[in-house]
């Protein structure tokens, strides 16, 4: 597979996108691209597994929520200082991607799809039952958690550029992911898997590292958020509707690409953020955004990059 | 010439803006509603409420601020949260750094209150919690945000109350409780208070959320033969357990229940809803008035529960709940401190807050300033009973006494 330029744009972009609030100092632009990277750091590492494996990870915030549950114990129980946590709720996502894949992994369509969503509610449930992860109503920080990383404001800010740099570092997994003949593999399943079994490809251990690869960004992701956010309940670390915005994301931009679920996401969210304070709008922002879906996913069903390649041959190389 | 006309007209705009920002006539509340998702139907009433409130108050020319020596206007700024913690705090953010509000009210429900309360707090911004009834917020650290509501640790104490009041021999509790997020808190609170106060909490279970069949926990409750039985989470499970209650006619002397019994629908059991009871933080038939303020040695404030339901009544083609009443008397609150504070500065109006101890349509009003700092700690709960009116259920207030509309019905099995 010839390699593309797609991350000479990308990553000056997203880091464009990150430093504008920075440069401004202004703080509504900064929560707004909180969220835009975010939503790209779940759209670019559902795409692993849902865009080049071609399994549909349909309860995919619950490796969001593992993270953000163990981050966030961490570091209301003991302290622990925020990269040190987060990193911990990325590999213990990982590692529940890794046991849970042992099992799901063996379906395949819309089979795995459902067992996703039965791993994101079992997992919820078992969660809201636990007394020591607060139960049904969660954990709740103490302010004053903020206060060693000089006080809430600076603690946000921190979050905001730890979310900058998942981000980036996301994007530039995903594109080595792409490009390497682990990712030729994960391509090879996407298509026909018995066949890609036949030709010497170890399809069960391929689909079990993209799956873990998936996982661990979102457990980063939910351990930042949560930590920002300042409290963690069952219900939102294991919102359903957010794993469907994610598969939105994906197809919007275009799946299996590098740069489609960034592009995807950047989008769903701007719209999706303008219409919401749109005082014409904010009360009619989800079908708006609903439709627009619709129309994309109708007649573009390769997404806005799939929709690009085919009309222009010279962005193949820097769009993939 | 082009240049001076153009440094003039410069000069004239800006001293337009310096001039406009200085003089403050208005005073702008943000806050966040969900339009959209799963807690709309809550966070809509609680809005009609805040706008009842506004509409009150700008009737009378706004809210008096001493420092300035006259009245301003309020001005709302809202956004939707979609039910969701994904963008409250950029709202907050957005609310009080563009839109310059001087005051926030909270989102409606506790978690989105306290992803709130890191940007309320950050900015130093009075926020008052209304919706919000989780203790958990308030022993974190936030020294401004205030609650409206009774919180989860006396939701269903008051039920102990009543039965100590009414019968002092009655001393077996059984605690049956949905597994969701408020009726554990509430029914863990309800136990532990129970204890302390000489109850035998004979059994306490908790049962899946969209259970349809409790003979298992009937069974256990007939065998444990308890006086009273508290509990409960939503509204279906709620009114199905309530009718198997009565089916099995277990001999029970007191049953008190989350949430279903306050809904009016809830009659439509018929003679299973009967003598039920259930906490709410307040009902229309409450009799808050001046001269139970003045029975307790505090000040009235804001208008009487008459005004407030028949207003609210004409304004929206519906009878308030407790939503709207919470939403009504956070500005109430608001405007009490306001004017006590006499300007509109963070830490003045948070002083006259502390000091707050008043008496309002929706019950009394005083915030905790110890550990639990903002915590509600004057108003009760009031608990309500199903009885029978001219053949007709009707809901009526049994409990706290200078709130009451009517006598206990005791024992509930008296029915049978």
């Amino acid at each position: 597979m010839k390699k593309g330029y797609s991350l000479f744009w990308l990553i000056p972009l997203l880091v464009a996108i990150s430093a504008y609030p920075v440069v401004t100092r202004s703080v509504i632009a900064r929560e707004s691209v909180f969220l835009i990277l975010m939503y790209v750091t779940l759209a670019a590492s559902l795409n692993i597994i849902l865009g080049y494996t071609g399994y549909v990870s349909f309860g995919h915030i619950v490796f969001y929520g593992i993270g953000g549950y163990t981050a966030f114990y961490l570091m209301y129980k003991f302290g622990v200082h925020l990269i040190p946590a987060m990193l911990a709720g990325g590999v213990a996502s990982a590692l529940v991607a890794l046991a849970v894949g042992e099992a799901v992994l063996r379906l395949r369509g819309a089979i795995f799809a459902i067992a996703t969503i039965g791993v994101n509610e079992a997992i919820k449930s078992l969660v809201t039952n636990l007394a020591f992860l607060g139960g049904a109503t969660g954990l709740f920080f103490n302010f004053k958690i903020y206060r060693s990383y000089g006080g809430a404001a600076k603690a946000i800010w921190f979050a905001y550029y730890l979310m900058a740099a998942v981000t980036i570092v996301t994007v530039v997994v995903s594109y080595f992911i792409k490009n390497s003949k682990f990712g030729l593999g994960l391509f090879s399943i996407r298509e026909d898997e018995d066949a890609a079994a036949v030709l010497g490809v170890d399809t069960k251990r391929f689909k079990s590292l993209a799956y873990a690869f998936s996982a661990f960004f979102p457990g980063l992701v939910g351990a930042i958020f949560f930590f920002k956010a300042g409290n963690i309940e069952p219900d939102d670390a294991f919102h359903l509707i957010k794993s469907i915005e994610m598969i939105f994301m994906v197809m919007l931009g275009g799946y299996g690409t590098v740069s489609g679920p960034v592009i995807g996401a950047v989008i769903y969210e701007r719209l999706k953020g303008i219409l919401l304070v749109n005082p014409l709008f904010k009360n009619l922002h989800m079908a708006i955004a609903g439709f627009v879906l619709l129309l994309i996913v109708l007649f573009a069903p390769g997404g806005i990059v799939g929709l690009l390649r085919e009309r222009f041959k010279k962005l193949r190389g820097v769009l993939e | 010439m082009k240049r001076l006309v153009a440094f003039l007209v410069g000069v004239s705009f800006l001293m337009l803006g310096l001039t406009t920002s200085f003089a403050k006539d208005k005073i702008v509340i943000g806050f966040t509603m969900s339009q959209t998702g799963k807690l709309n139907a809550e966070s809509a009433e609680q809005y009609r409420g805040l706008l009842l409130w506004q509409k009150w108050v700008n009737s009378q020319g706004g809210i008096y601020v001493k420092a300035l020596k006259k009245k301003l206007p309020v001005k709302f700024v809202y956004y939707d949260d979609e039910s969701s913690k994904d963008r409250v705090q950029q709202l907050y953010v957005r609310l009080i750094s563009k839109d310059k509000a001087d005051f926030l009210i909270s989102p409606y429900s506790s978690g989105l209150t306290a992803s709130a309360a890191v940007i309320a707090e950050q900015y130093g911004k009075i926020m008052m919690a209304t919706g919000a009834a989780s203790d958990s917020i308030f022993n974190k650290g936030y020294m401004h945000v205030f609650q409206i509501y009774t919180p989860a640790s006396r939701y269903l104490t008051g039920a102990l109350d009543l039965l100590k009041a009414v019968d002092p021999k009655a001393k077996k509790v059984a605690i049956v409780y949905e597994q969701s997020n408020f009726a554990k808190a509430v029914a863990t609170a309800a136990k532990k208070y129970a204890e302390k106060h000489g109850f035998k909490v004979v059994l306490f279970e908790s049962y899946a959320k969209g259970t349809t069949d409790f003979t298992s926990f009937l069974n256990k409750i007939a065998a444990k033969r308890p006086d009273a039985i508290i509990g409960g989470g939503h509204f279906a499970d709620g009114e199905t357990f309530a009718r198997q209650i009565f089916e099995q006619r277990i001999k029970v002397k007191l049953v008190s229940l989350l949430v279903a019994p306050a809904v009016p629908k809830f009659a439509e059991i018929g003679k299973a809803a009967l003598y039920v009871t259930a906490p709410s933080q307040w009902e229309p038939k409450a009799k808050y008035t001046e001269a139970s303020a003045k029975k307790l040695g505090i000040s009235w404030y804001g208008p009487t529960a008459s005004w407030f339901v028949k207003t609210y009544e004409k304004e929206y083609k519906e009878a308030p709940g407790y939503h709207a009443a919470g939403g009504f008397i956070a500005g109430l609150v608001l405007q009490k401190a306001i004017e006590d504070a006499g300007c509109l500065d963070a830490e003045k109006v948070r002083k006259a807050l502390e000091k707050m101890d008043i008496m309002t349509f929706y019950g009394r009003i005083k915030f905790e300033t110890g550990k639990y700092y903002g915590r509600q700690i004057g108003h009760d709960m009031v608990y309500l009973q199903w009885q029978e009116k001219g053949g007709k259920l009707v809901k009526e207030v049994v409990w706290p006494e200078h709130a009451a509309s009517a006598r206990l019905v005791y024992p509930y099995y008296k029915k049978y």
